[in-house]
């Protein structure tokens, strides 16, 4: 063997020997020492390297758990869809809330109590009755507005017919009392059934879509000023007398869940200040929608007279459009033409 | 070695590495890859002894760095393996690429003897468990990522070498 490639093997052999001397050093190390050395290697030449592991470690985690994560994010969507149902209750509930600071006394909190069957959607069983001070022939209402009538009273329960049902009639008048008539159910097939109508309005009365129609505290069951619903369209009648408009309720049957129902002593004492801010912004949607309508319409009346204008004033010889006479063109004959350079 | 082939074969070392410390935890398998043991043969084939024990010592540093119970241990049994594939190339390291395959495997399987003995955890039914089963599977997960690198590098430096 060359004296170069001795030398060179004894370094490689003295080179490894160093290496495995250090490595059983670093393992016979007290822990505190090892710790601290095995620090200061993470801490530097091993930093970059560990943070790779870390990310491969996230990711593997986020592989594995990717099931697991999907399940739950599956229910915490169904939880959240039932949250809506729930904040939608709480917002219903607050309402009512204000609906019974705003009442103040004379009514009676009841729940609909559910478990109706089918075909029973006319009528609703409350959980109030005679024990609770529930009258037959009382308004029930809600905060969105009237929801209809007792019909029968027992010691803990009682039965009231909603507006939807046959036998159901409120007089009502319009907002600003111009227009009185009869509520009723609107007798039609399908999604219409569930609609209302003021029949009777004079014909004198017009009523404009999204009036709000109250109770006008005629007869002596409901109190002047409970929001019954708005406008939507005049009816067609054969009748020549009076006007029929359809009605949106205010209140939807399937949001039917709490109620309020009043005394008689509240009936007499009178409601209407209970609705009066509803019904007041609802009017103010009417006049501006009115407002809006009208401008619209003028605006458009006056583009389409700016329209003629101009079409009668290009229409005039006089204008200061540019007409080719006669004579002019007779003037421009070829040999006219041809003498010029 | 031509600066060519040691840019790849450093390259190819950082590759390895790297893929130790990203791809293993992802597998996360009991007798995973040991890419580091792939890199250090993959140097010490190419190097003097001397310079394959430094490669393998400095790397089993890096890799204990992380467990530190067991410092010192990977160095030692990496520093074997450098020094000793470093050593036993001309007669061990040949053409065949199924004869690398073996190397790798004889590699691991040395590394992680010299490792479990050396940190001195393992005992018993655990030790023999580890040395007959565990390690052999481990051994032969490493050749097979052994035997693709081979195959993917020798057209190259091949090439280069001509």
């Amino acid at each position: 063997m060359p004296r170069g490639a001795r030398t060179d093997s004894r370094a490689d052999t003295a080179i490894a020997i160093a290496c495995v001397a250090v490595s059983l050093l670093l393992l016979i190390l007290p822990n505190g020492a090892r710790d601290r050395t095995a620090a200061v290697i993470r801490g530097t030449v091993v930093a970059p390297l560990a943070a790779m592991q870390e990310r491969a470690a996230l990711a593997r985690r986020a592989f594995v758990d990717y099931d697991s994560l999907v399940r739950v994010a599956d229910s915490t969507i169904r939880r959240s869809q039932q949250l809506d149902a729930v904040a939608a209750e709480n917002a219903r509930l607050r309402s009512l809330l204000g609906l019974g600071r705003s009442l103040s006394w004379g009514f009676v909190p009841a729940e609909a109590l559910a478990g109706r069957g089918m075909g029973d959607d006319r009528t609703l069983v409350l959980s109030a009755g005679s024990r609770a001070g529930v009258e037959r022939f009382s308004a029930v209402v809600t905060a969105d507005g009237l929801v209809g009538l007792v019909d029968q009273v027992d010691a803990t329960t009682s039965v009231a017919i909603t507006w939807p049902h046959p036998e159901f009639r409120v007089s009502a008048t319009s907002a600003d009392g111009t227009a009185f008539g009869i509520v009723a159910a609107h007798q039609a097939l399908g999604v219409d059934g569930w609609l209302l109508e003021l029949r009777g309005v004079p014909f004198r009365s017009s009523l404009r879509a999204g009036t709000p129609i109250v109770s006008s505290g005629l007869g002596g069951i409901y109190p002047r000023g409970i929001l019954i619903g708005t406008v939507i369209e005049e009816l067609r009648s054969t009748a020549g007398w009076a006007r029929t408009y359809l009605l949106r309720p205010a209140v939807r049957p399937s949001d039917i869940t709490s109620v309020m129902i009043l005394n008689p002593e509240r009936n007499a004492e009178g409601v209407e200040s209970v609705w009066a801010a509803q019904v007041e912004s609802m009017s103010k949607r009417v006049v501006s929608a009115g407002d809006s309508l009208q401008r619209r319409q003028r605006d458009s009346l006056a583009a389409v007279a700016a329209r003629a204008d101009s079409i009668a004033r290009a229409a005039r010889p006089d204008s200061g459009a540019r007409v080719v006479r006669p004579d002019s063109a007779a003037r421009r004959s070829p040999t006219d033409s041809a003498r010029r350079p | 070695m031509n600066s060519g082939r040691s840019w790849l074969t450093a390259l190819m070392f950082a590759f390895l590495v790297g893929l130790h410390f990203t791809v293993r935890p992802i597998l996360d398998w009991r007798s995973g890859i040991d890419f580091m043991v792939v890199a250090v043969l993959l140097v010490a084939v190419r190097v003097r002894p001397g310079t394959a024990a430094l490669v393998g010592f400095l790397l089993g540093l890096i890799a204990d760095a992380l467990t530190p119970e067991a410092f010192g241990a990977g160095a030692l049994a990496m520093t074997i393996v450098g020094f000793g594939a470093s050593s036993l190339k001309a007669a061990f390291f040949a053409e065949n690429v199924a004869l690398n395959a073996v190397f790798v495997f004889v590699g691991k399987l040395v590394h992680d003897i010299v490792f479990v003995v050396a940190e001195r955890r393992l005992g018993g039914m655990t030790l023999l468990t580890q040395l007959v089963w565990w390690t052999p599977l481990a051994a032969l997960a490493t050749a097979l990522v052994g035997l693709l690198v081979m195959t993917l590098l020798r057209p190259t430096l091949e090439r280069r070498r001509t």
